[in-house]
């Protein structure tokens, strides 16, 4: 009896097993694309505002007939912030689910992962902000990247550093990840080009309880502008920390990231007042489309969305855009498509060049931004300015 | 306790006057300044002042290392739970983070006494492949309390902002830090209020009794195994008083436990194991060391300056701060 019973499990085991490895035929009518994205882990709050908006721009996308008239299925993988997972999770996408182009890539490391198993499998990948610059720097012609390279992040207040600002000497702090140390190389370059001294520039490791140690380094040596390249908690703890300790330089800039996020205000609170950060997008721009996603986006999830999301929502519609020109589904000819993109979206102009060392690379203008009385406003360049800069920052302690 | 206070004293004296002798002799030879004195004693006040928590982690961990004898590692996602727990009561029933201690604490003692009962104390004694299977079971328990915060939580950032989470007050330019000063002080109490416990009350004896020697324990009449998964929710419940101390100057999510139970590993390492006040030491010597390093080496390097020292430690005294503290 005790045999029979072991057999039958065994037997039921299998079947159940065997079930699980035949999809459902109805799935075959659709284009399967995968996405990979942080949507656990320290990143997930990004992940959820570019999941959000892929998916919004899908339905859009899919009721509007979708690709000719088939419809899109988009396949969202979880990176969870890890380099390794999101290889693993790639690999899945291409040889398990057959997807016929990837999209995501939220942290540039994970990123990095996923155009590397991308270009080994002969896969096009269409990145939306894992924004180191050797992303594109490695010849790997699979992979497209929509955003702006991290090292441009800056452009808009550079600008504004050498028009208003004029600081004498900066202090840098950045993530010692790949996103925080290419973006940190850039600008001290870009110092050094506008004749600002660096005497601190400084990784640390993500997740610190206290950064003190590192701010008293810094107030001691009493910069005009603290430039912090973070994700969104560290950017907080940063924040508080440096009001907690009085530090009082001329501006405190942010290199996008952490500092443009909703929860940024919400974790930072009083000490979030008079920062300044790169931005690549804002809703008042003048694209078509960009204050309708914001205020739909704001409608359906009862959230305010920002840069990432509007990356998100962008890529979707190229990705449609290149499925509906490609001659066929076969790498090769969404390659070709993709090469050939030149379309307009919220988030820009979107054409994919080479320049410099990189290829497949969009090229878009920057912006900075400021949070003035809770609210994220654009402050530079002149012609999109929602409000006006506030500058010097008011010391901590007359507030 | 006098010799107790001694030791205490001492090592303090050793920790901080290490680093202060170096910043003595740089002033002497003329390359540092004023200004370099005022950053030791900052950075120095910051080391002791999360050490002051670390402990409190320690602290727990070795109790339950000493009387049944396996790592927890499961101690930092019970340092999570407790702080979702303070989260909740902050959020919806507005309670400050330092009454809701009151809370956490036989909260996560009632879990932890579940967890001991019915998940840990079967398996002692169970012949199995791998001797520590209870190490293995702490591990899985971990995992389930981070998935089961995951899902009633989501994984996003929680945060409680209370009036005072950034004050500081300054003596001379030196500026301490309003909740980790209170959190030291109530982590101070805490743990006088342990020894107190183990050396003055019965029960105490009895916990003592078993960490020395199980058998003869339960000769003497002390119900050994009752003692031993009580004592696991007795380190859980002060390992839910730091998370509960920790959350107004830090920040929340599931995953935060893993780096938290590194930490207390590394601190009852540092201490001896099974050693209570090796681990107040741990944690002090890891909160300054950790913070001299981020000052002085670079912030990056943090980390590796703490495990410098706990292969240092393991080189050079093997028993841990226990050999030389002998308690």
């Amino acid at each position: 009896m005790k045999k029979t019973l072991k057999w039958l499990t065994v037997v039921l085991t299998g079947i159940c097993l065997m079930s699980l490895s035949f999809p459902l035929s109805s799935a075959a009518q659709s284009i399967k694309v995968g996405v990979i994205l942080p949507l656990t882990g320290e990143k997930a709050a990004f992940g959820e505002i570019e999941k959000n908006s892929f998916v919004m721009a899908l339905d859009e996308i899919n009721k509007a007939g979708g690709v000719k008239g088939s419809k899109i299925e988009l396949l969202i993988e979880d990176d969870t912030g890890k380099p390794d997972v999101a290889r693993g999770a790639t690999e899945k996408l291409v040889s398990k689910d057959n997807v016929v182009m990837l999209g995501g890539g939220y942290g540039s490391s994970e990123t990095y992962a996923i155009a590397g198993v991308a270009q080994q499998k002969k896969l096009p990948l269409l990145v939306n902000t894992g924004s180191a610059d050797k992303i594109t720097e490695q010849g790997w012609n699979y992979v497209f990247r929509l955003n702006p390279p991290v090292s441009e992040y800056s452009a808009a207040a550079e600008s504004f550093l050498k028009e208003v600002a004029k600081p004498k000497a900066a202090a840098i702090l950045f993530e010692n990840t790949l996103f925080g140390t290419s973006g940190s190389k850039e600008f001290e370059k870009s110092c050094k080009e506008l004749g600002i001294q660096v005497p601190i520039k400084e990784g640390y490791e993500h997740g610190a309880v206290d950064f003190k140690p590192l701010l008293i380094k810094v107030k001691n040596a009493n910069p005009d502008l603290i430039y912090m390249i973070s994700y969104i908690m560290d950017a907080s703890l940063l924040m508080r920390q440096s009001m907690e300790l009085d530090i009082n330089p001329k501006l405190f800039i942010g290199g996008a990231a952490g500092f443009t996020l909703p929860e940024f205000l919400q974790n930072a609170g009083k000490a979030s007042e008079g920062v300044f950060s790169a931005d690549l997008w804002v809703p008042s721009l003048p694209y078509p489309g960009a204050m309708n996603y914001y205020s739909n986006y704001k409608k359906l999830y009862g959230k305010v969305t920002e840069y990432h999301g509007a990356e998100a929502y962008a890529a979707m519609y190229v990705i449609a855009d290149v499925l509906k020109r490609a001659k066929s589904y076969s790498p090769e000819d969404i390659r070709a498509a993709l090469t050939t993109t030149d379309m307009m979206t919220v988030f820009g102009k979107v054409k994919f060049i080479s320049y410099g060392k990189k290829i497949n690379q969009n090229k878009l203008p920057t912006y900075l931004v400021q949070w003035l009385k809770g609210k994220l406003e654009c402050v530079w360049p002149k012609e999109y300015a929602t409000a006006k800069y506030l500058y010097p920052h008011k010391p901590w302690k007359q507030r | 306790m006098l010799t107790l206070a001694r030791i205490l004293i001492l090592a303090g004296v050793i920790l901080i006057g290490v680093p202060y002798i170096l910043v003595g002799i740089g002033m002497v030879v003329g390359t540092m300044g004023m200004n370099d004195l005022f950053q030791m004693t900052q950075t120095i006040v910051i080391g002791v002042l999360i050490g002051g928590l670390y402990a409190l982690i320690g602290i727990g961990m070795t109790l339950i290392m000493g009387v049944m004898g396996i790592i927890n590692l499961a101690h930092g996602q019970i340092l999570m739970t407790s702080m979702y727990v303070t989260f909740v009561s902050f959020k919806y029933f507005g309670l400050d983070p330092y009454v809701s201690i009151l809370i956490t604490m036989p909260c996560l003692f009632l879990v932890a006494l579940f967890i001991g009962r019915y998940l840990l104390d079967p398996l002692i004694g169970r012949e199995s492949i791998l001797p520590e299977n209870q190490v293995l079971m702490t591990v899985g328990i971990g995992l389930c309390l981070t998935e089961i915060m995951r899902f009633i939580f989501s994984s996003n950032y929680q945060s409680v902002r209370t009036s005072y989470a950034n004050k500081a007050y300054y003596i001379g330019s030196v500026s301490f830090n309003y909740p980790l000063t209170i959190a030291f002080f109530i982590a101070l109490m805490l743990t006088v209020g342990l020894f107190l416990f183990l050396m003055k009350t019965d029960i105490g004896r009895a916990i003592r009794a078993t960490a020395q020697d199980k058998e003869a324990a339960t000769l003497m009449g002390i119900p050994q195994r009752k003692i031993t998964f009580s004592t696991y929710a007795l380190g859980s419940a002060l390992d839910a008083a730091a998370g509960t101390l920790l959350l107004p100057v830090y920040y929340l999510f599931p995953d935060l436990g893993g780096p938290f139970t590194l930490k207390a590993f590394v601190i009852t390492i540092l201490g001896g194991l099974g050693s209570t006040v090796g681990a107040i030491l741990g944690g002090l010597t890891l909160g300054v060391y950790e913070s001299l390093g981020a000052t002085f080496v670079s912030m990056g390097y943090k980390d590796a300056v703490g495990m410098v020292i706990f292969l240092l430690v393991l080189t050079f005294i093997p028993g841990g701060l226990k050999r030389v503290t002998k308690i």
